[in-house]
């Protein structure tokens, strides 16, 4: 094993001393957890805030007292929107949706010949379009109101008119809810590791073909293994290095989360960090051992580039899995690497408790697919030094 | 010493309908002796670096066989490595690594402790004349500068055998000179069996203890300079190599 190690010092050496990559590689992985968490914060905090304000942008109230007085009646402060209103929706400078009241509101309502109001959005304007669901539940209620009030007049009871009663229960507790929006995090974390191994792969197969130094190199009596597991460990070694730091990163950076909601559910404690990690540990491996399988079959590091984009595209398309499925996930996740582990990050995140099946799976699955990628890359490695 | 005997190695070009064999080498046998040079002279295309990397156990050959001072390549590579000090055709360098770093690299590899190799590239250097070099990153090196130290990387287990494909490329009138000054030196004082391939003339002629000429991946003539100029009876050691590589229709 002495030759292995060898290698592996070396190639680490050589993964290290290229400060540049490194540099960009281990800023990216640590600045994954902060940007992730204050983008996500600051979209909570923003849709929280627009919920809690309670205002109508209105134009023409003055010619509808009564809506006027049922409005303040449920707490709502009018605003009077601007003349420019349209086009402020339609480039999207303005927020809210805007009520439109017709001059001959009051008349039209007292004759009863139902006055028609507008509520004017953009549907592209998305912050509008989400308050036009809130304004229309006002109207409802305002009708709601001068229906019981003319049936009581005529009196008949306003319960007729009522078939059903509908009550929503929400069964999402504070934690699963915000795993919808958290969900996203385990697979920022897969992709700064799968970059993370990216370059190192590629230097330590193509590259040495590109350089001409994989010939040289074999004509030492080192085993073909001891190479294949020098280079394997150290690619292993740089990519965990990021797994390691992308998941820590997110310790310091919960004190940065804005917004009640996301702080109350967003519980990534050291317990957490340490499951992420055996979950990504073995996968780093099994990632660092498919690139440079595909990696040595190509002449230059350009070309390894381009092949490696199939390994890239996968990881980042698997994550769709679960979201074209509308089966949620399956048991046949647990099978596909990358897809198994982000499955299972998520529901470290959502709090749920892992099997230790679910967690071995996984972990074989990678062991395999590492001990057939090396076979491969030492298998291919001769060749590779004389074509 | 190194004794290859009736080697043959063929290459199949392309796939499927359009393969294509095209003969490397075939039927080449010739023994290096200790305390001499050998000489691998032949035009590109001759099978020179396909027979160094059959030696150096790259590449297996189809046929024949191929000792080490007795030990067979085939069966036994790493034994046989082990007593090679091989620069090859590809020579590159870590560049990220400096020139000590890459000998010292190789050195481990070849079984010495990190002392003892750090210990023969400081030797090395020295013979080399590369000392101001050692701690020097290699991107950015010369073309001299480079073949010295993949040379020394080669040469850092202190082999008993020495096989160099083309050392000369690239490297200008001194550093050709100093090269040559090496091996020289390897032979003389270190009694190296030294094995080189090169398509120059002048270089077997001013080193060369004994000439293989290679041909379309046959051996066309063996012997020394001398034995060669008679046999064709040319004066000019380039009209008798033309002569012997190409026939008689172009001398």
């Amino acid at each position: 094993m002495r030759p292995a190690w060898i290698v592996f010092v070396k190639e680490l050496l050589d993964a290290l001393r290229d400060r540049r990559t490194l540099l960009v590689v281990v800023l990216s992985s640590v600045a994954v957890g902060p940007v992730v968490l204050i983008a996500l914060s600051v979209l909570v905090a923003s849709l929280e805030q627009r919920a809690d304000v309670r205002e109508v942008h209105a134009v023409g109230i003055e010619h509808a007292p009564t809506l006027r007085n049922y409005l303040e009646r449920q707490t709502y402060a009018i605003k009077t929107a601007p003349a420019d209103y349209e086009r402020q929706l339609v480039s999207r400078e303005r927020g809210d949706p805007v009520m439109v009241v017709p001059p001959n509101f009051e008349t039209d309502l007292a004759q009863g010949l139902a006055p028609v109001v507008e509520l004017v959005s953009a549907s592209a304007n998305t912050r509008a379009q989400g308050g036009i669901g809130r304004l229309a539940g006002l109207l409802q209620g305002f009708n709601q109101e001068q229906a019981s009030l003319r049936l009581a007049l005529r009196g008949v009871a306003p319960g007729l008119l009522q078939a059903v009663q509908v009550q929503e229960r929400d069964l999402g507790d504070a934690r699963a809810r915000a795993a919808q929006l958290t969900s996203l995090l385990p697979f920022f974390v897969l992709m700064a590791v799968l970059y993370g191994a990216l370059h190192a792969a590629l230097d330590t197969t193509a590259g040495e073909r590109e350089r001409g130094s994989l010939e040289p190199l074999l004509m030492n009596p080192a085993p073909m293994a001891a190479l294949v597991l020098g280079k394997w460990g150290a690619v292993s070694a740089v990519a965990m290095l990021v797994a390691v730091l992308s998941c820590l990163s997110f310790l310091p950076a919960q004190w940065l989360v804005r917004g009640e909601t996301l702080a109350a559910v967003f519980q990534f404690g050291p317990r957490e960090a340490a499951l992420f990690l055996a979950l990504l540990l073995p996968l780093a491996a099994a990632l660092s051992a498919l690139l440079m399988a595909v990696a040595i079959r190509c002449k230059s590091f350009k070309e390894a580039q381009a092949n490696s984009t199939v390994v890239i595209l996968a990881v980042s398309l698997l994550p769709l899995a679960t979201v074209f499925s509308q089966e949620g996930e399956r048991p046949w996740h647990l099978w596909v690497p990358a897809l198994a582990q982000i499955g299972l990050m998520g529901r470290v995140l959502k709090g749920e408790p892992l099997h230790a099946t679910e967690a071995l799976l996984p972990l074989a699955v990678a062991t395999g697919l590492t001990l057939l990628c090396l076979g491969f890359v030492a298998r291919r490695l001769r060749g590779a030094a004389v074509r | 010493m190194i004794e290859i005997t009736d080697l043959a190695k063929r290459f199949v070009q392309g796939g499927g309908r359009h393969a294509q064999a095209v003969v490397a080498v075939q039927g080449l046998s010739f023994r290096a002796t200790d305390g001499c040079i050998t000489g691998l002279l032949g035009p590109n295309g001759a099978g020179k670096t396909t027979t160094l990397r059959m030696v150096a156990a790259l590449v297996t050959p189809d046929a024949g066989r191929i000792t080490v001072d007795g030990i067979d390549v085939a069966a036994q590579p790493r034994l046989a490595l082990a007593r090679l000090g091989v620069l090859s055709d590809a020579r590159g360098l870590y560049p990220r690594l400096t020139a000590r770093e890459n000998i010292v690299y190789y050195g481990q590899l070849q079984g010495l402790g990190a002392a003892a190799a750090a210990a023969r590239a400081e030797v090395l250097a020295r013979t080399l004349d590369m000392g101001p070099l050692l701690d020097r990153r290699t991107e950015g090196f010369s073309q001299g500068e480079r073949m010295k130290t993949a040379l020394a990387r080669a040469l850092v287990h202190d082999p008993s055998h020495v096989v160099l494909d083309e050392p000369t490329n690239g490297l200008d009138v001194l550093a050709t000179r100093s090269l040559r000054e090496t091996l020289r030196r390897l032979r003389d004082e270190h009694r190296k069996c030294i094995v080189f391939s090169t398509h120059i003339m002048q270089e077997v002629e001013r080193l060369c203890d004994q000439v293989v000429v290679m041909a379309k991946g046959r051996q066309v003539a063996q012997g020394t300079v001398a034995e060669l100029l008679e046999r064709t009876g040319q004066r000019d050691f380039e009209a008798c190599f033309v002569q012997l590589a190409y026939g008689e229709a172009e001398a």
